[in-house]
């Protein structure tokens, strides 16, 4: 093996944008056990509302419970919201919390963050692909509870035209569409949290206690909105918009917490993406 | 090389954010450069805007004192569906509506709540609500077209005791313009204030100010679009109370016709639909229960010996409800009140978690006062006397007490 | 190839951990096409400096050349042709030992030219992973992940390799392999750092060395240069230790008596006091000399003598 290879490789060949680099970390994501254990209880969740729902169906609507519950047996359709409405404020950002906090403390207490950096993947371009891992993972989460909820809900109720919070009527057709945005939706809010996951992730090289600070940020924020003696910092809590999913089952579409939503996110980004590469960028990797 | 640059985007990124959020207000508050207006001017412009097509978003803000129902509801979900937490929600809490509005016939409003929605629709000669959280439709049929608006008023007036919920609607600023204009008397100070921008837009400011030191109004403020005469915003600020108690505007507007299916209602499937008989209608039903054993409820508003007393003029003038009407509201008559259940209608099914949160609200919010229980808000006043009475006014607790022994 | 010929060169090079100096102003100069040992017991800052080479830590102070980059700066170009074991491998146990390459070699750009997977299994096979490559690398023992980690050094032609303790947890057999890679690596031309904490290991493999003692370089230089430093000693056994230590004394080397009570030694520091004087001087006094040794200086005594310890770790 001659050594004067080594200084002829071709520049800017396959690879350098680091799409190599993103399919790989993809590929290690989802060839973990972990990643399908967390994907399998998301999909459970759909999965038990159906089934509690048609064992203990008695045709009443009591109104309580969570949002679009009673509406499940007059169509399954509106399993896949029900469980999103279960889903956000605890088992998303739990799962989020788990992915976006190992991104880089998981590396590193495997030690393979080391193997990466002298590879040289680059440190800036290594947060990248780590939090473009982790937000791919939010859109497969969210995806997961959406589909599962649609394909368990259309086996267990009959389906058809679904009722609009307004009162108007769409086709199964509109309905997908708007099941689709409203995932992307969810996937959206759920990029503020993997942003601080990430950061987090850079503090420590110990994957779970980034985990943890991370699922617990979103449930203090959730808590904090919830104290009307804050309203001044509700609009700047990450979870502000979460369930304003509900404003795309409206007609006319209410886009404006979309786009509120999507800037609101797109802050968070900023900031602690930013602080991120603060952290990361000369941070010594002693592990 | 300096490690520290490395926190310089970190640090930029939030200045830039706090930056924009800031300069972003400061625009909104430029004040235009208008043609100048007389009030007179003014209120005829808002006059022609009455068949003007438009939608828009409203938020609709409150202080008016009471205890915010928001810690005695559960995080995603509204009050309970009892007629009284919802009109406290409606009273207390923050709302977002869109409002479509095509000419004085066609109407939309969408009170947008999480999760969930409640719609108005009034369409030439028929009048919709419908609520999201509980899948309940109520229709009525206008009677015709001349007498919709004074119509629709008094069916609002009239079902408020059945209907409590429908009192609370947040409505568009054109309408609450109009009910403010007719109530202009000499005991209003009425003047254009300064031009400010709203929902974009740059709008007139005409300013209500009671002479009448008895009212608890401080002064009500519309904004006016200089364009179409469109009322944008209404505030009320009550006397001694920085923070307006109440305001409603428009964060944006949009003057195209809305599209006319909007107007269009159709109960969808599974709904619980609920006809509002017409006048006509309940008069003749009213007839045949008179002839009958049971007698109608007492209470009930089209019950002829149950009229409403109207105490003084102006702004601080006072409704009286007369005996009975307590009671047949199912509020608790002084003494007799043998417990707060009374007063909120429970029913079956309820979650008794909302119950006791709305109950200890309403147990926070009356005041024991000499001949009864009284309820006082930065803006209007409610007593219940011992003996039934039911005086309410946009006066202190003491006027009402006073006109309560006339 | 640069013009001094250096294929590592740091100055001053130095790592503070809050007030400790882990390392201390080091001078290292590791010629091109050498197999250079980097010698020190646990603790003395190898690591650490081997950290700072590879851009993982900030160096405190001083300069940093690898090949033809000033380091952390020109890490993006002379990275790709730098291999390395840093502290042990470093594996993802969910992976197969096969999958486990392409996942770090995806990290570098733009790839060497062969199949990744047509190098990934070379790598594999010169280091004799080849039959257990789909085995899950949680099951791996020490030295298969040892062997890991290796491959993934050797994953693209390299200019440099660096590797820190690379016999870690091999067997005999496994290290003997090993020496063999090092030694065919450097056939080729290609520069070997190797690092580690026993003598034995770096004196069968290395042209060159260097010592490490609590942070600082103490001896640079060719095994032999290192050997020729060290001073000759004598060893005398004999029933009158203190007959013998008081001549010793008076010739001008101090006498260090040993744990038996009847062997003595002294190092031969006076300048042309030859060894057959000494023995004619101990017997003209009367000293019973059963036993004269000469023993020329060992690496292990230069290694003793200058890092002031045995092979333990450092406190």
């Amino acid at each position: 093996m001659p050594a004067e290879s080594a200084q002829d490789r071709p520049i800017g060949s396959g690879g350098s944008l680091g799409l190599t680099l993103v399919l790989s970390e993809i590929a290690v994501l989802f060839r973990r056990l972990r990643t399908w254990a967390m994907i399998g209880a998301l999909a459970l969740i759909p999965i038990l509302i159906a089934v509690v729902v048609r064992v203990s169906s008695d045709g009443s609507a009591s109104g309580r419970g969570p949002a679009f519950l009673d509406s499940i047996t007059q169509n399954g359709l509106f399993v896949s919201l029900t469980a999103l409405t279960v889903a956000i404020p605890l088992f998303l950002p739990l799962t989020i919390g788990v992915v976006a906090g190992d991104t880089i403390a998981g590396e590193a207490n495997l030690g393979t963050l080391r193997y990466l950096l002298i590879a040289p993947a680059g440190r800036i371009r290594l947060l990248l692909v780590k939090y473009a891992g982790a937000a791919l993972f939010c859109l497969v989460a969210t995806l997961t509870v959406v589909v599962t909820g649609a394909i368990i809900g259309a086996l267990l109720f009959p389906v058809g035209p679904v009722t609009l919070l307004s009162g108007d009527t769409v086709g199964i057709v509109g309905y997908f569409l708007r099941l689709l945005l409203l995932a992307l939706y969810v996937t959206v809010s759920l990029l503020g949290l993997s942003a601080i996951g990430l950061f987090i992730s850079t503090l420590t090289t110990v994957p779970v206690g980034a985990m943890a600070a991370t699922a617990a940020l979103a449930a203090v924020a959730q808590i904090l909105g919830a104290l009307p003696q804050l309203e001044w910092l509700h609009p700047w809590l990450f979870t502000n918009y979460w369930l304003g999913f509900a404003d795309l089952l409206r007609e006319p579409i209410a886009w404006t917490s979309f786009a509120d939503n999507a800037l609101l996110q797109l802050g968070y980004i900023a900031v602690f993406g930013t602080l991120a590469y603060g952290r990361f960028s000369t941070k010594d990797v002693l592990s | 090389m300096n490690k520290n640059w490395r926190w310089l985007p970190a640090g930029i990124v939030p200045a830039v954010i706090v930056a924009a959020s800031v300069s972003g207000s400061a625009v909104a508050e430029a004040q235009p450069q208008l043609p100048a207006k007389t009030a007179q001017e003014l209120l005829e412009f808002i006059a022609t805007s009455a068949d003007d097509a438009y939608s828009g978003t409203l938020e609709q803000t409150s202080e008016l004192g009471l205890p915010d129902i928001g810690m005695a509801t559960p995080p995603g979900g509204r009050a309970g569906d009892d007629p009284t937490s919802t009109a406290l929600e409606l009273l207390t809490a923050d709302h977002t509506a869109r409002v479509y509005i095509d000419g004085p016939d066609n109407a939309r409003v969408q009170v947008l709540d999480e999760l969930a929605q409640r719609d108005v629709v009034v369409n030439r000669d028929n009048a919709w609500t419908y609520d999201s959280a509980t899948n309940e439709v109520t229709h009525a049929v206008l009677p015709d077209k001349e007498s919709v608006q004074a119509e629709a008023e008094a069916k609002l007036q009239e079902k408020i005791a059945e209907y409590p919920e429908l009192q609370d609607v947040p409505r568009p600023p054109a309408e609450l313009a109009r009910l403010f204009l007719a109530r202009i008397d000499p005991s209003t100070e009425v003047t254009v204030g300064a031009n400010s921008r709203v929902a974009g837009r740059s709008a007139y400011e005409l300013r209500l100010e009671p002479t009448d030191p008895g009212t608890l109004i401080g002064s009500v403020a519309m904004a006016i679009d200089s364009e179409t005469g469109v009322p944008l915003s209404m505030t009320v600020q009550a006397k001694g109370q920085d923070v307006p108690a109440f305001e409603t505007a428009f964060t944006s507007v949009d003057f195209t016709a809305p599209d006319a299916a909007l107007f269009d209602f159709t109960p969808p499937p599974g709904a619980t639909v609920t006809e509002i008989p017409t006048k006509d209608e309940l008069e003749a039903t009213l007839d045949a229960r008179s002839g009958a054993e049971h007698a109608p409820p007492a209470g009930t508003p089209t019950d002829g010996h149950a009229e409403p007393e109207v105490i003084g003029t102006g702004w601080s003038t006072i409704v009286e409800l007369p005996a009975g009407t307590a009671t047949g509201l199912g509020l608790p008559s002084g003494q007799d009140a043998p417990g707060m259940s009374d007063i909120m209608d429970i029913k079956p099914g309820m979650d008794p978690a909302d119950v006791a949160g709305a109950q200890a609200l309403l147990e926070q919010a009356l005041t024991e006062v000499d001949g009864g229980r009284a309820l006082q808000t930065s803006l209007v006043s409610v007593l219940i006397t011992d003996d039934g009475r039911i005086l309410v006014g946009a006066v202190s607790t003491e006027e009402l007490v006073a006109a309560s022994r006339t | 190839m640069s013009s001094d010929g250096l294929a590592i060169e740091t100055r001053g090079l130095t790592k503070v951990f809050g007030s400790q100096k882990a390392v201390n102003g080091i001078d290292l100069a590791v010629p091109r096409g050498s197999v250079f040992g980097f010698l020190g017991p646990n603790g003395s800052g190898k690591t650490t400096t081997i950290r700072m080479l590879l851009g993982l830590a900030s160096a405190s102070s001083g300069e940093i050349r690898l090949l033809d980059g000033v380091m952390p700066r020109d890490a993006r170009g002379v990275l790709p042709r730098v291999g390395a074991l840093v502290e042990g491998p470093a594996i993802y146990p969910f992976l197969s030992g096969r999958a486990n390459l392409p996942r770090l070699d995806a990290a570098d750009r733009p790839p060497p030219p062969p199949p990744r997977s047509t190098r990934v299994d070379a790598a594999l096979e010169r280091v004799g992973l080849g039959h257990a490559a789909t085995k899950r690398a949680a099951a791996y023992s020490l030295g298969m992940k040892q062997r890991l980690g290796i491959a993934n050094a050797l994953l693209a032609p390299r200019d440099l390799l660096i590797l820190d303790e690379p016999t870690n947890g091999l067997d005999p057999q496994g290290t003997r392999e090993v020496r063999g890679l090092i030694r065919s690596l450097s056939e080729d031309g290609t520069t070997v750092f190797v690092s580690s904490h026993l003598l034995a290991e770096v004196e069968q493999m290395c042209s060159r060395i260097a010592v490490m003692s609590a942070g600082r370089l103490v001896a640079q230089g060719t095994l032999d240069e290192l050997r020729s430093e060290g001073t000759a000693r004598v060893r005398v056994t004999t029933p009158d230790i203190d007959d013998a230590s008081r001549v010793l004394a008076r010739l001008g080397l101090p006498p260090q008596v040993h744990g038996r009570d009847d062997t003595i030694t002294a190092e031969l520091v006076v300048e042309g006091l030859l060894p057959e004087t000494v023995n004619a001087a101990l017997v003209q006094d009367g000293v019973r000399v059963r036993g004269f040794e000469v023993s020329g200086a060992s690496l292990e005594d230069r290694f003793v003598a200058l890092t002031g310890e045995g092979f333990d770790v450092a406190g």
